[in-house]
């Protein structure tokens, strides 16, 4: 599903440059529950920005569904962030002034699909994030846990190949994360490859497998073998 | 992203905006209401000024002397002969009277008026439509000092009174004179109550102004179409009686309106030029309010970056937001600027042209400058960097 090798991204700022991810190689199969964790400026939101095809790294590769991401160019980028990745951001990005259904439909609005078909698929995610009710508030009157359920709604529209969180549960209180990561959880047990980025061990333990980073390095791989009814709680 | 999509997203935009999209447009509003009003007032006032030549008559022309530089006076000065000269060998011409113009004061028992002068004879009557209403009109008796005068009855009334002005003395610039007759003005042109005009012989006209010439002559033809012909051959009786060559100019007064037009619509074109620039300042409005709401909108655009919008998604979400905002404003504008020209015209008695040309024309220019000055924001929002823009708070 997702192969990276050496993985470099070097930003540069004048006579500056700094390294914020160096040669990471990393292979995520397709139904994989990934959290990568690593203290404050590792490179996990740099690593995972790539994967996102939101930025380009420096030098290396990276294939998404066997395609290499670094040939395409802009508009089959975007096309790739609308069809292929589920992108989940620490602070929701909703648009605030547009009612949460219309949050939900925009991926599909991109995609070009036809009105009646956006509609009933965005309230299609937006019952199993549990939110249908709400499908025609605005965010402002819905609390962060709630919006974060939306962002996933929205990520998961266009029944994306991967989703990829960045700290989905930073903003949010104990309670409130612990919705964020049992809806993870079901997606995951769905079949949904996720990547999920977190610097908290309660969080990462929901995943099958953590990358560590430090200084822009992949330096460790931890398969998470934990009895079943730790990960249902 | 379907074009209707597009004007959704822009028109979803431009409403949660309200007040900034209202901001916005006024300077489109105010810039497409002045030319519409500009424009349409003109237009209206040629064609008053066209209808006022038909009432008139096509038919009526002015001889007058060209005079140059250094000449000495009276050289090639009209006579009375001139004038009976043509009138005997040009017969298309039915009448022909001499006019000297003045400005005087007319004063009677109650009150004095400034007064337009015409200093004349009976045939004017006939050139000029002159309706006698009380009394007569002057007589046709070259080279008669009689001081009498034809004035105007709403004049006459207010310098009279009640009094009846027929057979009584009022003075011209302090020279007395007798009143003869009454005429009835109508209208006065373009609806302008214009200063009165008031009758007298033409050497008494020349004894209040001492001067001694013919300043030009009137005429009018029966036929209109052979008033070209007739006034080229008084000019040849007049260049041969006075054995000089391009001194004598005739015009018609179709001729003089049509100058006359022209000129009202060379001062309508430029009026619609500076009202058109108020337009181009209202385009720049429009763009520097859209390059904040691209400032203010990064984040926005980062997130429809990161969910798959493509670069002319974003450009065209700007462009249509711009268009639509112009166009709005235009839409307004020649609302307005409808009511506005409705009133001036209201106010000047004429009729309000507001012609679909023109409210055709402020709409596509409406929507070219939604586009010119759209443009450069929406490039600019088409342009960020998808993180970069992500990390703007
Ligand atoms: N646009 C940028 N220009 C320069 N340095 C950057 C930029 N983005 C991130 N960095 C640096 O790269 C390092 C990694 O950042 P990031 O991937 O956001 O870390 P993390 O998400 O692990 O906290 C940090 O030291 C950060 O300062
Ligand atoms: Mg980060």
């Amino acid at each position: 599903m997702i192969t990276v090798k050496q993985l470099t991204k070097v930003y540069q700022s004048g006579k500056i440059s700094f390294t914020a991810l160096k040669e990471v190689s990393v292979a995520i199969e397709k139904g994989e529950f990934v959290a990568v964790m690593g203290p404050s400026g590792s490179g996990k939101s740099t690593f995972l920005n790539i994967l996102g095809c939101l930025d380009r790294p420096t030098s290396g590769s990276y294939f998404l569904d066997n395609s290499e991401v670094s040939l395409l160019n802009e508009d089959e980028l975007a096309r790739v962030r609308n069809q292929k990745i589920g992108f989940v951001f620490q602070t929701f990005n909703l648009l605030p002034r547009l009612n949460i259904l219309r949050n939900v439909e925009l991926p599909m609005i991109y995609a070009g699909a036809p009105a009646k078909e956006r509609r009933q698929r965005a309230q299609e995610v937006l019952n199993q994030v549990g939110l249908l009710e709400w499908a025609g508030h605005r965010p402002p009157e819905i609390s962060g846990g709630e919006r974060q359920r939306v962002a996933i709604a929205r990520a998961l529209v266009n029944q994306p190949a991967v989703i990829l969180a960045d700290e989905p549960t930073g903003n949010l209180d104990s309670r409130a994360s612990t919705e964020v990561m049992t809806i993870f959880k079901k997606l995951h047990r769905q079949g949904t490859t996720i990547v999920l980025v977190t610097h908290e061990q309660e969080i990462a333990a929901y995943a099958k497998r953590i990358l560590f980073f430090r200084d822009g390095q992949l330096i460790k791989e931890e398969i998470i073998s934990v009895p079943p009814e730790v990960n249902n709680r | 992203m379907n074009f209707i999509e597009g004007l959704r997203l822009a028109l979803e935009s431009l409403w949660v905006n309200k007040m900034r999209s209202s901001l916005t447009i006024l300077g489109v509003v105010i810039g497409i209401a002045a030319v519409i009003t500009v424009v349409a007032v003109g237009q209206g006032g040629q064609a008053v000024l066209m209808a006022e030549l038909q009432k008139i008559g096509t038919n009526i022309f002015a001889i007058s002397v060209n005079w140059q530089e250094g000449e000495p006076l009276g050289e090639h000065d009209f006579t009375y002969q001139d004038i009976a000269v043509i009138k005997e060998l040009v017969p298309e011409i039915t009448y022909l009277a001499p006019t000297n113009y003045i400005s005087a004061v007319v004063r009677g028992p109650k009150d004095k008026k400034p007064a337009q002068v015409i200093g004349t004879e009976a045939d004017y009557a006939q050139i000029a439509n002159v309706k006698v209403v009380k009394g007569r009109f002057l007589s046709q008796r070259p080279g008669t000092t009689r001081a009498v005068v034809v004035l105007d009855q709403a004049l006459a009334e207010e310098i009279f009174g009640r009094l009846d002005p027929v057979g009584k003395r009022v003075t011209i610039n302090n020279r007395p004179v007798q009143v003869i007759g009454l005429t009835k003005e109508e209208g006065g042109f373009l609806g302008i109550q214009t200063i009165k005009r008031i009758y007298v012989p033409l050497s008494f006209a020349q004894d209040i102004s001492g001067q001694r010439i013919i300043q030009q002559m009137e005429g009018i033809v029966a036929n209109r179409e052979k008033i070209s012909a007739a006034m080229a051959k008084a000019v040849i009786v007049l260049e041969r009686r006075h054995n000089v060559k391009d001194r004598y100019k005739a015009i018609s007064l179709e001729e003089q309106m049509k100058i006359a037009g022209k000129i009202t619509g060379i001062i309508t074109l430029i009026i619609g030029a500076v009202a058109g620039i108020s337009l181009l300042v209202g385009g720049i409005g429009v763009m520097n309010i859209m390059l904040v709401s691209v400032t203010e909108r990064t984040r926005e655009i980062g997130i429809r970056l990161a969910l798959g919008a493509r670069r002319k998604d974003i450009l065209k979400q700007f462009l249509i937001e711009a268009i639509v905002l112009c166009l709005a404003g235009g839409l307004l504008g020649i609302i307005i600027g409808a009511g506005g020209s409705m009133l001036v015209a209201r106010l000047a008695k004429w009729p309000p042209l507001i012609s679909f040309g023109t409210v055709l024309i402020a709409f596509a220019f409406s929507a070219a400058i939604g586009i010119f000055f759209g443009l450069y924001p929406a490039g600019r929002a088409a342009k960020m960097n998808p993180i970069e823009a992500l990390r703007q708070e």
